[in-house]
């Protein structure tokens, strides 16, 4: 048994914000929620499902435990029995050393991967409740700050992660057009389809981009980036900051409304998925007056229809779920779809679709430095799956997975190649 | 007053009513709190939804088969308890007659033989989850006073009633109100620790595969 | 020699009973009273060699039950014979004399045998109201009691009436009925409890007492251990049909028919001390579970008051009705919508809630 010991503490960061964190924990809490933290029967099952603690023994990342302090403040504060909770003190009051204490079970052992909600009997969905913590835990200032605090920060104030303006975006668009020899649709005023983008397609996968554009010509419909709501990212969604994640989200939503969009299209990435395809019309307050779709149901639905042509390509590949798309946004058929109309000959992974296992860099633990070791732990289960499957290319339509796959194979030196399933199909659409 | 009387009058009324209050109160607290409204287009329509939440009480009963290397050994004890309880509550002879003599519900009893091998079965599994429960590292950091409080309530009306079925120990009189005891202080119990579980993993199970189904996410 | 110096055996012998006989009988109570087969011997020679016991009855709220089954027996047995031979001084319902007479009676057999005589008492003592409620030419039992046990070697309080209060004491008990031992603390009493008891049980301790000159062991509801040391449960016929789970689910079903154990139908055999199982009544003719009827646990304190009346098993009770159970589902609706009323107000109202 490998234990990972907890990360040393950061330098004096400012103490953890017992009230503001209280408030953040009860804000969200409806009739689901709530069912969810009172049925808890302690059986263990979650951690055997959770990468974290299968791979390190340590039962601190036990999932429904890195929860437990949002448990706590609903059963005091929220919970049928409140006032006897309080009343008798049967669950201890948040203090700056416990939520200090938490902040790496909640952050960086959690990928919201959702595993965890698959396997518990009592139907909690536990990534959720994760997702839930993380709002209290970022109003007491918890968000790791090396980095996925900063970035997220970052986002709030600019809009983007990186800083990105609009500006630069389009002036960077059009910079990936012309190099790809690709016709690039920006800020139209009316389009049908309105791609997203994905911060770390901008930083570190720019020929996805040209991609989109590649297969949006060859649709033929309508469309266009839109540099006043491009990035889907939503650092602040992982970081748990509530505010800004709507913000983000409504950037999009006013973007694609503005120009009449029919379609949202989502990149390769996963939690931008799970936001506008199943948060974002809540936030917006009524039905959107547009579909989303994450560009693999994009391409796999005008596949099937006849519009996205494609010719075959002679590889053997395997695949990763992203698992926002496929476990907890039901699009696992789509990648699928498109395979085999490549005529891929796909070796299916161990556990591959619903049940897949995260690549390990999900939930935002990507952007944590001191994760590391954890980031490594569990990729070592996808290096052993992927191995195992016998094909040298590993294909998946997230970024975060890519560039986590990208550097865990690196580290570990090992020769499989990591592969865009949307470039796949951008070079191989049929003239 | 005998405890026996006791056991069998007031204390049955007591334990019943603060079960029926204390049930109605936990849930209405958790069901009454501000729900919203979900805008996402479902996947699927609302009464594929349902059948989608109704399904999933049925389908998490066993783990996916993924999970089975991991978690079979405990899901399969927990699994020996639970049936085992529910042969002794549904074919013991008295039970049936409890049942029948609330509801007016009737059916054959199973032999008594059958009951004693599924009593003893079934302490022992409820022994072994304990010993389970306190020495893997998990079950351990998660375990709380409630999860024990919960196991020996259990395992008081298992043993009482094993006691009284042997006619052995004790006099029946004594024997019958310890028994009888016993399953009141789980009744007033249940309501309010994790023995909730008996109601909410309906609840729960439906919820998930209901919101899940919504999504056309695996359930 | 007179009747009255005459002893057992003088008595026996004119009857035509030799020492055979007995010894016979003897052997026959040592095994009723559950004691050594070798004391067959000193109880013959004993009760050869005693005198008339002198017992005087008295009868407070009772029935007469427990006086007309005790009196029920069909032949002159060895049984009735020593019934005959105790001085039975004073009882109101078989005595010739009445009213004045009778009163006198009391008091000379008081007088003549003062602290050794046994006080034999049926029916239960109401105390309601000064005990008004029974009275003996105008004294109340209480009194009675209260006058008389303090002479008396010891009490014998026969049937469930004057052992525990029996059916007068069953809620609401107007009459403020008890049993003697609620009254009388500081005499040996032996309860022999039944509704009605069963004879043999009274011969039996009276044979112990004019044998042994003690009363048998008892239990810690003084009752004769030898008699009331076991269950009904545990001595009847129809246990083999319990341990099998065939059980009566109505009067007149087939396995009522068939004899099936009674549990069911309310029986409270296991929870009942008393010897009906295998004494049984009317010289070993039959009892209540073998006509068909479950048991009423007559013999035991509050038997009419128990839980869900005769015909209620003891697997069940009274639970709360439908009504009571209605309002508490009620009152659990209203707490746990304060809880979520109140906890709405004290959240924050945050963005979306799911």
């Amino acid at each position: 048994m490998n234990v990972i010991s907890p990360p040393p503490a950061q330098q004096a960061p400012p103490p953890a914000d017992v009230s503001r964190a209280l408030r953040g924990f009860i804000a969200d809490v409806g009739p689901t929620v709530a069912l969810s933290l009172e049925s808890c029967v302690h059986c263990g099952q979650c951690a055997e499902a959770c990468q974290f603690y299968v791979q390190t023994g340590d039962p601190r990342y036990t999932p429904i435990h890195k929860i437990e302090l949002f448990k706590q403040t609903y059963n005091r504060e929220l919970g049928p029995f409140a006032f006897a909770y309080k009343f008798f003190g049967l669950a201890p009051a948040l203090t700056t050393e416990t939520l200090t204490e938490w902040q790496d079970l909640v952050y960086d052992s959690c990928n919201m991967c959702g595993r965890c909600s698959l396997i518990c009997p009592m139907g909690i969905d536990i990534a959720d409740l994760v997702e839930q913590t993380r709002h209290g835990m970022y109003q007491a200032g918890l968000a790791p700050q090396d980095f996925l605090g900063a970035i997220a920060e970052k986002e709030r104030a600019t809009g983007s992660p990186f800083g990105l303006t609009s500006e630069k975006f389009r002036d960077l668009l059009h910079e990936i057009g012309a190099a790809h020899g690709v016709e690039m649709h920006v800020d139209e005023p009316k389009a049908e389809i309105v791609p997203t983008v994905s911060s770390i397609d901008v930083k570190t996968y720019p020929g996805s981009m040209a991609a989109i554009a590649k297969i949006l010509n060859h649709l033929g419909q309508p469309w266009s980036f839109r540099t006043d709501g491009f990035d889907a990212d939503n650092a602040s969604l992982t970081a748990g900051d509530r505010a800004g994640q709507d913000a983000v989200t409504q950037g999009i939503v006013a973007a694609a409304i503005s120009c009449g969009a029919k379609t949202l299209v989502m990149p390769e990435c996963g939690h931008s998925f799970t936001e506008m395809r199943w948060e974002a019309a809540n936030a917006y307050g009524k039905d959107l007056p547009f579909r989303v779709l994450h560009i693999t149901e994009l391409m796999a639905e005008n596949i099937q229809s006849g519009k996205i042509r494609v010719t075959k390509v002679k590889q053997t590949a395997t695949y990763h779920d992203a698992c926002q798309v496929s476990r907890r946004g039901g699009a696992t058929a789509a990648p699928r779809v498109i395979l085999a109309a490549l005529g891929v000959d796909l070796h299916e992974l161990e556990d591959a679709g619903d049940a897949n296992w995260c690549c390990g860099g999900g939930g935002g633990v990507a952007l944590i430095k001191r994760a590391q070791p954890l980031r490594d732990a569990a990729f070592a289960i996808k290096k052993k799956q992927i191995e195992a499957s016998g094909a040298p290319i590993v294909y998946t339509s997230c970024s975060g997975c890519r560039q986590t796959l990208d550097h865990g194979g690196k580290a570990s030196g090992w020769t499989t190649t990591v592969g865009s399933l949307l470039e796949l199909v951008a070079d191989n659409l049929a003239s | 007053m005998t405890l026996l009387s006791f056991a069998r009058g007031p204390g049955m009324q007591v334990a019943s009513l603060i079960f029926i209050a204390g049930m109605f109160w936990r849930l209405f607290g958790i069901f009454l709190l501000r729900r919203r409204v979900a805008h996402a287009a479902a996947r699927h329509p609302f009464p594929i939804r349902l059948l989608g939440g109704a399904v999933t009480i049925f389908t998490r009963t066993i783990p996916r088969r993924t999970f089975w290397p991991r978690v079979g050994a405990g899901v399969a004890l927990s699994y020996v308890f639970h049936v085992g309880l529910f042969i002794i509550l549904f074919g013991g002879a008295p039970h049936i007659l409890i049942i029948h003599e609330i509801f007016g519900l009737s059916w054959p009893g199973l032999p008594r033989g059958v009951i004693v091998i599924a009593s003893g079965i079934t302490l022992a599994a409820l022994i072994l989850l304990l010993v389970r429960r306190l020495t893997h590292p998990v079950l351990r950091l998660l375990s709380k006073p409630d999860d024990y409080i919960s196991w020996a309530i259990v395992f008081l009306p298992v043993a009482t009633g094993i006691l009284l079925s042997g006619e052995t120990i004790a006099s029946y009189g004594t024997l019958l109100a310890l028994h009888i005891l016993s399953i009141e202080a789980l009744m007033i119990w249940l309501p309010f620790g994790k023995l909730m579980h008996v109601s909410l993993v309906f609840a729960g199970r439906f919820v998930l595969g209901y919101n899940f189904s919504r999504k056309g996410a695996a359930t | 020699m007179t009747a009255a110096d005459e002893n057992l055996g003088e008595m026996l012998a004119r009857r035509g009973f030799g020492r055979r006989g007995l010894l016979k009988f003897a052997i026959a109570m040592t095994s009723s009273l559950a004691l050594p087969p070798g004391m067959a011997v000193a109880m013959a020679d004993n009760l050869a060699a005693a005198k008339r016991q002198s017992v005087i009855w008295l009868s407070f709220q009772e029935c007469t039950g427990c006086l007309e089954t005790l009196l029920r027996t069909d032949s002159p047995t060895i049984a009735a014979l020593i019934f005959d031979f105790i001085s039975l001084d004073y009882q109101e319902a078989l005595m010739a004399a009445a009213g004045g007479a009778a009163e006198r009676t009391l008091r000379q057999a008081v007088a003549a045998n003062r602290g050794k005589y046994l006080l034999a008492i049926d029916g239960s003592v109401p105390l309601a109201d000064g005990g008004v409620y029974s009275l003996t030419g105008g004294k109340s039992n209480v009194s009675m009691l209260q006058e008389f046990a303090p002479d008396a070697a010891a009490i014998l309080a026969i049937g469930t009436c004057a052992a525990y209060g029996g059916i007068p004491k069953a809620h609401p008990n107007p009459t403020g009925a008890v049993g003697v031992e609620d009254v009388i603390t500081d005499k040996p009493i032996v309860n022999i409890p039944g509704c009605p008891p069963i004879p043999d049980v009274l011969s039996g301790v009276l044979v112990h007492f004019v044998s042994f000159g003690r009363l048998p062991a008892l239990d810690d509801r003084k009752r004769p251990l030898a008699y009331f040391g076991t269950t009904i449960h545990d001595q009847c016929y129809r246990k083999p049909f319990y341990d099998q789970g065939k059980f009566a689910k109505s009067f007149d079903d087939e396995g009522a028919r068939q004899g099936w154990c009674l549990f069911e139908l309310g029986c409270k055999g296991p929870t009942t001390h008393n010897a009906c199982a295998s004494l049984k009544w009317n010289d070993n003719t039959s009892f209540p579970i073998e006509s068909g009827h479950g048991c009423l646990g007559c013999s035991e304190p509050d038997f009419w008051d128990q839980e869900g009346g005769f015909y209620t098993s003891l697997a069940g009770g009274t639970g709360p009705g439908w009504r009571d159970a209605g309002i508490a589902a009620a009152t659990g609706i209203v707490l746990g919508s304060a809880a979520a009323i109140s906890a709405r107000r004290n959240a924050p109202k945050g963005t979306t809630e799911t």
